[in-house]
């Protein structure tokens, strides 16, 4: 091969500088990459980060010619030398899936459902390098195995919908590497996935680096998954490249204050710092109304060292030493105060609190058993199980974050304590009284006593009418106000949440996904709730806007004393958020308790599995070992023993585990902190000890 | 899959008993007494008692229900009130007529269909995708009755290339004279391209914009094997059940087609027997038709099973 003689004097693999693309649509034209500069070596991985809307996919999709035929491309994006944007449809096929590969976000979709997952890799080896079907077969297993799937000699007999969302992304990487390309492109490959096989496919990325030779470029907007992986990192903003460095010293000494204030808007998941420090957060949002388009830094009006200069001139790339470059005149001054981190966050007493509300052995099941054919034979298929028996409570102006993998659960307790869907069991006692599970059984104040907050913040907003008609709903559904007290107090509402009450009169699709989020907050907020159950409700939203959120769910808790229940499958921001953690795993309580000693040791091995698997934003962090394979079991089995037996990275040898439901054990610094495992305290205690050493 | 087939074919033989039931009591309650009307004038009360006696109407209704039913399942469908022919000797003659009928307008109508919308499909907003979707439009928005007039005062009474009416003489059958098929066939056809065509490109566009598209495209593989491979047989899968779905429609278009050009298929049958309050032979006729897209329903639903794999290996 060449790549050796190329590797030190000569060419980059890419060399992308001053690219353009405009989108021309029906709805108008879109500039979705203004100036985008950057250069991939071979061997290198190149991390490109930014939030939505930023132009990071574009640059990918731009970087294997794929862009739609109405697209004006602008600058140079030469692969080798040669320009890709000159390229013929016939040249680019030649690249594609042969020189150049990419790798999806979402695994499920971008595998053709009707084809078995081998043939899809086999057609790509028969194609490009002419093997026969046998052979091709061959290597395809080759591929599998070197991406460390299971099974590979009968894997590719599967299709896509019999494998888990983990093995789904081996195999799309498997296709990737499947001719050796010189470039693969990674984009948001493990978005949408759960952390725990997010950390073990970031494991892979890491092994490929260092056996293949290609140069990748990773996108994500995840700056933890980047400090994983990458080695350099380049970061955009509003189609802009405005900073690129070399992975540490991005992340130590950022020389943009827009990447200096993305670092300080990230709750870590594990940290000894204290997390009694506010997030700052980054304020406005990137929604194109609101960028200059006179000559300016794009950046500037939501920059705190903005300055007259910025507001009047374009600032250039500039060179700030050591492989370092950011597009701001003042790079020089950033510092990591600019953001003023230093507010501490009030933080309420720790001590006792009565609770909002309790759960007594919630249960739930889905669907019921069936009979193998209608109306005869044995009983089949049983019910999925989503909750077995959960208790938790939730403090008096406390916040309880619920964490677990897809299909722990989680989701369905939001609901259960909701009313969307009834229990099948257990008790709800909502401060002293019970609560029938079913919405429509509850009484007016109990229902305007909880309120729901959900991920999208569209499901609860009429995109027709404006969002007031959303807030005013609720006030004179709950609050019992007039139509002049409504309308007054929609007003407030809007201004605690940080928004202009002139937005009242928008239709919500004038509004950003942040602008929408917090809306839907209003509404909740406005029935005076006594607790307010946000379920994944700030894991859409970009990690600037994320840390407002974060910040006004905290001030009005503050103010109102209004107790949460907060979901999410990013430990960092529960962590942040949380008075007391409730980790659920396939339908049963595995560990809960006041947060800080549910997030340190000694944890259930689950606990620690998901913290292990969390990526830290910090490419210094220790590495981590603990890896979870497979996915949480479907919940129709039964379980003789503990119900993490089959996963479970630190299972007793004998079948202790397999036979016998764990025990309860109660922490030792809370007696509200309780593990289920067999394993006893101390001996989990240093068991992690040295787990984390190692 | 067994599993799958055998609950199926259950739900199938409770959907029909249902209907069963509910024909026998539609014709139970419609008013008109049967006996007066087939002795017409001459009906004294006592050749009218005979006659009911003989009917068995004066047994109470749930006996002679299940004494239908009893007969349709060992194949004696009882007797035409009007004709006083066994039902089975008339339905068995229609059916095939009908049969040929809709078999001419799918062998080639669903072919061309299919083809014509991926064809529109793979590169929409193109000049031949324009041209199919304004012939779809067309198709769609014409009732079954204009399109057949037209086809007939053109191709029939200004060109005079096709006989106008599609009538039999005793003794003849469909491919005695096969020309007599090509007008109702024709017309039942545009009807069933304008919707399948316009389901398959719809269905072709979705997949050409999915993901897994997207993926095959830029493996760097040729396109035609893109289409193939990983368009087609994912577009397929709304189709088939959009054609099913159409088999409902397709029997309603043959009543109208067939009347209107006196083809002497099951679809004229249906309209007479209603006419004459010929009892027998409409609750025979809607529970033949119930079944028919009962049945096709289910061989679609199979063929979805087959293609895609989500469900036939879950
Ligand atoms: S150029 Fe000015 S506005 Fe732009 S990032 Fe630098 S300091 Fe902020
Ligand atoms: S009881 Fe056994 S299987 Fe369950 S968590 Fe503890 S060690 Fe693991």
């Amino acid at each position: 091969m060449t790549e050796d003689v190329n590797l030190n004097g000569g060419q980059p693999l890419v060399e992308m500088s001053h690219l353009a693309v405009t989108f021309y649509t029906p709805r108008g034209t879109v500039r979705a990459i203004r100036d985008a500069s950057l250069r991939i070596e071979r061997g290198e991985v190149v991390g490109l980060v930014g939030e939505s809307g930023c132009g990071k996919s574009t640059a990918a999709l731009a970087l294997m010619g794929y862009l739609p035929g109405t697209t004006k491309v602008e600058g140079s994006l030469l692969f080798e030398g040669q320009e890709i944007n000159e390229m013929s449809p016939a040249e680019l096929r030649k690249l594609w899936g042969k020189r150049i590969a990419m790798v999806y976000q979402d695994p499920a979709t971008a595998l053709n459902p009707t084809m078995r997952v081998g043939p899809q890799i086999d057609e790509l080896l028969q194609h490009h390098l002419q093997l026969s079907k046998s052979e091709a077969q061959q290597k395809t297993i080759e591929l599998f195995t070197s991406v460390k799937l299971a099974d590979p000699d009968t894997i590719g007999n599967r299709y896509p919908h019999q494998m888990s969302g983990g093995q789904q992304q081996r195999a799309v990487i498997a296709m990737a590497l499947a001719c050796e390309p010189d470039l693969l492109i990674m984009d948001e490959p493990t978005t949408g996935l759960d952390v725990t096989t997010e950390a073990t496919i970031l494991d892979l990325v890491v092994d490929l680096k260092d056996r293949f030779k290609a140069g990748i470029l990773y996108v994500s907007h995840n700056l933890g998954v980047i400090a994983r992986v990458a080695d350099r990192v380049v970061v955009m903003y509003a189609g802009q490249t405005i900073e690129e460095a070399p992975v540490r010293d991005l992340f130590k000494a950022p020389r943009h204050p827009y990447t200096a204030g993305l670092l300080s808007c990230v709750p870590a998941p594990v940290s000894t710092e204290n997390s009694a420090v506010q997030l700052s957060s980054i304020p406005g949002s990137v929604f194109p109304a609101s960028l200059p388009t006179e000559e300016a830094c794009l950046f500037a009006p939501r920059c705190p060292m903005a300055q007259e200069r910025c507001r009047t001139e374009v600032p250039a790339v500039f060179d700030a030493g050591g492989d370092h470059s950011a597009r701001c005149f003042f790079w020089g001054d950033v510092r990591p105060g600019i953001w003023g981190t230093d507010e501490l966050r009030q933080e309420g007493e720790r001590g006792e609190v009565e609770p909002v509300l309790t759960a007594t052995s919630l249960r739930k099941r889905y669907g019921h058993w069936e009979r193998k054919y209608l109306f005869f034979g044995p009983w089949v298929r049983p019910p999925v199980r989503a909750l077995t028996g959960v208790d938790f409570a939730v403090g008096s102006g406390r916040t309880l974050g619920i964490v677990g993998e897809s299909g722990s659960g989680k989701t369905t307790a939001a609901r259960v304590v909701v009313g969307l869907v009834p229990s099948d069991g257990g008790q709800l006692t909502l401060q002293d009284e019970e609560m029938p599970s079913a919405v429509q059984d509850r009484s007016r104040s109990q229902r305007a006593a909880v309120r729901m907050v959900f991920q999208n913040p569209k499901a609860s907003l009429n995109p027709k009418l404006p969002i007031r008609h959303a807030i005013l709903r609720a006030l004179r559904k709950f609050a019992g106000l007039n139509r002049r007290e409504s309308l007054e107090r929609a007003r407030e509402l809007m201004e605690a949440v940080g928004l202009g009450p002139e937005l009242l009169d928008r239709p919500p699709t004038e509004l950003s996904g942040g602008q929408q989020q917090r809306v839907a907050l209003a509404g909740a907020f406005a029935a005076n709730p006594e607790l307010v159950v946000l379920d994944e409700a700030v894991s859409a939203l970009d990690v600037s806007v994320q840390a407002q959120v974060l910040n006004l769910l905290d001030r009005h808790q503050d103010e109102t004393g209004t107790s949460h229940i907060f979901i999410s499958h990013d430990l960092g921001v529960v962590r942040y958020v949380s008075d007391d953690i409730l980790v659920l795993y396939a339908g049963h309580v595995a560990e809960s308790g006041p947060a800080e000693s549910v997030l340190n040791s000694p944890s259930h091995p689950y606990t620690e599995a998901l913290l292990s698997a969390a990526p830290v934003p910090d490419p210094d962090a220790p590495p981590t070992h603990i890896r979870l394979p497979g996915a949480v079991p479907t919940m129709r089995e039964r379980f003789q023993g503990c119900f993490f037996a089959g996963r479970c990275p630190r299972k007793l040898d004998g079948d202790i585990c397999d036979t016998t439901p764990p025990p309860v054990r109660t922490g030792p610094r809370s007696s509200k902190h309780v593990i289920h495992c067999h394993i006893p305290l101390e001996e989990l205690t240093a068991l992690q000890r040295n787990g984390t050493s190692t | 899959m067994l599993r799958y087939i055998i609950r199926r074919l259950g739900l199938i033989i409770v959907t029909l008993a249902v209907i069963s039931l509910a024909i026998f009591a539609i014709v139970e309650i419609l008013p008109g007494d049967v006996a007066k009307m087939m002795l017409k004038q001459n009906a004294t009360e006592e050749s009218l008692d005979r006659l009911r006696e003989q009917l068995g109407l004066y047994r109470p209704w749930y006996e002679r229900y299940f004494d239908w039913v009893w007969g349709v399942l060992r194949g004696d469908w009882g007797t035409s009130y009007v004709t006083g022919i066994p039902i089975s000797e008339i339905l068995g003659r229609r059916v095939v007529h009908s049969l040929a009928l809709a078999l001419f307008a799918l062998v080639f109508g669903i072919p061309l269909a299919v083809l014509a919308g991926i064809w529109a499909g793979i590169r929409p907003d193109r000049l031949a995708d324009r041209i199919m979707s304004m012939v779809g439009m067309v198709g769609i928005s014409m009732p079954e009755f204009v399109t057949g007039v037209i086809f007939m005062l053109v191709l029939a009474s200004k060109f005079e290339l096709l006989p106008p009416t599609s009538m039999m003489l005793p003794g003849e059958t469909p491919w005695t004279r096969p020309q007599i098929l090509v007008l109702p066939a024709l017309t039942l056809t545009v009807v069933l391209f304008a919707y399948i065509m316009r389901m398959t490109r719809a269905s072709v566009i979705e997949v050409m914009q999915s993901a897994y598209v997207r993926t095959a495209t830029l493996k760097g593989i040729p396109m035609h094997q893109v289409v193939r491979r990983h368009v087609l047989p994912n577009a397929m899968l709304p189709t088939i059940t959009i054609i099913a779905a159409n088999m409902g429609y397709m029997l309603g278009g043959l009543i109208i087609v067939e009347n209107v050009f006196a083809y002497p298929g099951l679809g004229q049958m249906l309209l007479f027997s209603i006419q004459q309050r010929d009892f027998p032979l409409l609750e025979s006729l809607v529970l033949l038709i119930a079944g028919t897209y009962a049945i096709s329903n289910l061989l679609a639903d199979l063929s979805y099973a087959a293609l895609d794999p989500r469900i036939r290996v879950s």
